[in-house]
């Protein structure tokens, strides 16, 4: 127990914690809309992020001339730069995501098969993914050329506001709050909840159900694809099992907050990042996952619908 | 033992007597020969290593038969992957197989242990150039090497408490904050270097599990202890990434790491600014800083390789020792064994090695010292 390095570095700790809990809300959400829709688990989510890190390199890497000697970048080619490589990696995991339900589910759904089925084809991609990249990059890590000088705008209460940090907060605040202004107020959000609601009866509405699954898997994509874009940014290196750890985080968040809510998954996520910050640097970092855990077990034992799980529940029945 | 598991145990070992072990050239018929078996990881994902220390091996083989012996020596190439399974089923060949009077190797600690019981039975005599785990020297160990296992490479008792030392050099009142990354090497290696470590030194400990990604939160830590030094027992990915999110947490004391760190794609991940002035040990001291200029050019003319890779040094001194032996007339298992485990014998840098009871060179091996500068690895001493 180290309580003494609450004394000066209460408030990075917080800091740092929200940011980590940004990645993890956007993977999260991944994770939560397909719930949302099929009450499936897609555990290929975390290869996903693993593909979109790797998205991310690639792309600053077509861009920078030459990688290896290149100086960070300055004004508006940065924030091209950075934009480009979010747009890419997004779309990459998008269409990954509809790739993988085109592959893995579909038919399993349109056969009507127990969910166990599709739970197997789902681990099964998520291995193919996973190998077929250890097998590409040799097993080794890939490091990404760093674009972002990690500048700081200035220290509070011994807070450091370093550049990545804030960027990462305030573009997951507002990724987080379009996705959920779409999901409430537009016409497909409004498909995507009712199918999530009642399957037989959105068709009977003339929802276009496979539309709707792929725009959900397409959506997910876009969010993972964004925080393995944040990711890279931020740690500037990935490898090929980089999914596992991200992936675990992400779903233990949506768990927390309550699977199938994205107002769950939001606070799930935020609470994670800090939580583990915290866990770390008073307990030691090598029980970190110890903490983690045995605080899902305890939600899940008091409230297993996860801590927002309710809501959900009630519109479903 | 049932039937069935005797008779394929026999085909596994006969197997791995003619398809795992081959032996280098055979000219030389009228000469009387003597084989030492060379074991390492020689395909594989960690061939590297196995590949480089061969070279060791060769190049003093080479110099034993330019010099026109009485008994000639060859090799016998043992390929264990560095894999404890392997090297499991691949020893009793090794072993029932009289003509090889003595062991180079095995190069990893993992493969050391699986083979032990094999060589142990065939009365083999061992010595190995890159095995650090402790324990196979620990008398106290439930699995060690004695009587009959030796090594001229510094265990991580030495490595630890040099690495405290290199870490600490000119720095004036140097506080410690040590990290380790929780696997069988980083937390070992870690005990041992905290024992080095005075209270009044000490910042605090952090252990953090392989793989992670976030370091933050050790370093605000580290911030947090007003530490100027930061040790990390582990290996090169994890202290890329930890190294960096040092730096960029605004942390300017000295980085230091272990010999899992000391490999050429460290300061590639970790950015050559980040990396810059790390400093590194390794129980292995670069070749070509020991050898002469003559020896230099023989040697790049046998392998053609101009900077010799890790442990060709320990290779180099491991070989001269068996062929000492032999020059001396040893030319028998036991004979071997008993002028190995008595003997003193000198290493290329003109040290003397005499192993202790349980196997390690009395003394202690050389630790090398070496540092990142403008991203590349210098050598700089003996730590």
């Amino acid at each position: 127990m180290n309580f003494s390095v609450l004394t000066t570095q209460f408030w990075s700790l917080c800091i740092q914690g929200i940011a980590l809990g940004f990645i993890y809300v956007l993977i999260s959400l991944g994770y939560t809309m397909v719930y949302g829709v099929l009450r499936l688990i897609n555990f290929a989510n975390s290869e996903v992020v693993m593909v979109g890190t790797f998205a991310t390199v690639v792309a600053q890497v077509a861009i920078l001339k030459n990688p290896a000697t290149s100086d960070p970048l300055h004004g508006t080619r940065l924030v091209l730069t950075l934009f480009f490589a979010l747009v890419f990696s997004a779309l990459a995991c998008g269409l990954l995501g509809v790739l993988v339900e085109l592959v893995a589910y579909r038919r399993l759904r349109a056969l009507g098969t127990n969910r166990l089925a599709s739970l197997i084809s789902a681990i099964a991609v998520s291995i193919v993914l996973s190998e077929a990249v250890r097998i590409y990059t040799h097993s080794a890590p890939v490091t990404s050329p760093r674009l972002l000088e990690k500048w700081s705008f200035g220290e509070v209460a011994g807070a450091n506001f370093r550049v990545d940090t804030v960027m990462i907060i305030v573009s997951g605040g507002i990724i987080f709050f379009a996705l959920d202004r779409f999901v409430n107020k537009s016409r497909l959000g409004k498909a995507i909840r009712a199918v999530s609601m009642s399957e037989e009866n959105s068709k009977l509405m003339g929802i276009n159900l496979n539309r709707v699954v792929s725009l959900t898997f397409f959506i997910g994509g876009l969010t993972t694809g964004a925080a393995a874009f944040f990711y890279t940014t931020v740690y500037e290196t990935t490898q090929f099992n980089v999914g596992f750890n991200l992936g675990l985080a992400a779903f233990t968040a949506a768990v927390l907050g309550g699977i199938g809510n994205l107002r769950g998954a939001f606070y799930g996520g935020l609470f994670l990042g800090v939580l583990e910050q915290f866990s770390s640097a008073i307990l030691g970092s090598q029980w970190k996952s110890v903490t983690v855990f045995l605080v899902l077990v305890l939600v899940l034992l008091i409230k297993p619908s996860g801590i927002f799980g309710e809501a959900v529940q009630q519109t479903r029945t | 033992m049932n039937k069935k598991i005797q008779r394929s145990l026999a085909v596994a070992s006969a197997a791995t007597l003619i398809f795992g072990v081959s032996a280098v050239s055979s000219a030389g018929a009228a000469q009387k020969t003597v084989y030492l078996a060379f074991q390492a990881p020689l395909t594989g994902p960690n061939a590297l290593t196995g590949q480089d220390e061969l070279t060791g091996a060769k190049f003093a083989l080479s110099e034993y038969n330019a010099t026109n012996p009485t008994v000639k020596v060859e090799l016998v190439l043992a390929d264990d992957q560095g894999d404890p399974t392997v090297a499991g089923s691949l020893a009793p060949g090794i072993a029932s197989n009289k003509t090889i009077i003595g062991l180079i190797g095995p190069a990893y600690s993992g493969a050391t242990q699986a083979s032990l019981p094999a060589y142990k039975a065939g009365g083999l005599a061992m010595i190995s150039m890159s095995a650090t785990r402790v324990s196979l020297t620990d008398k106290k160990a439930p699995v060690n090497g004695f009587p009959i296992f030796k090594r001229v490479v510094a265990n991580d008792k030495f490595q630890g408490p040099a690495l405290v030392r290199y870490a600490t050099k000119g720095v004036t009142s140097p506080k410690v904050y040590l990290v380790d990354d929780i696997s069988a090497y980083g937390a070992g290696l870690a005990d041992y270097a905290k024992k080095t470590i005075t209270a009044a030194m000490s910042a605090g400990k952090d252990s953090v599990p392989v793989n992670t990604s976030d370091y933050t939160s050790v370093v605000a830590k580290v911030k947090a202890s007003g530490a100027n030094v930061v040790i990390y027992c582990g290996y090169a990915p994890d202290a890329a990434k930890f190294v960096k999110a040092l730096r960029d947490g605004g942390y300017t004391g000295v980085f230091a790491s272990g010999d899992g760190t000391l490999k050429a794609d460290f300061p590639v991940n970790a950015g050559k600014a980040a990396a810059e002035g790390a400093r590194l040990t390794a129980a292995d001291v670069p070749f070509e800083n020991l050898a002469t200029a003559a020896q230099m050019v023989a040697y790049t003319k046998l392998t053609g390789i101009k900077v010799p890779g890790t442990y060709v040094t320990s290779t180099y001194n491991a070989t001269n020792i068996f062929l000492t032996c032999i020059k001396q007339g040893s030319i028998t298992r036991p004979g071997i064994q008993n002028c190995i485990t008595n003997g003193t014998f000198k290493g290329i840098a003109g040290d003397t090695i005499k192993f202790d009871r349980y196997g390690d060179i009395i003394g202690g091996a050389a630790v090398g010292a070496f540092t990142i500068k403008d991203g590349k690895i210098v050598y700089g001493g003996v730590a």
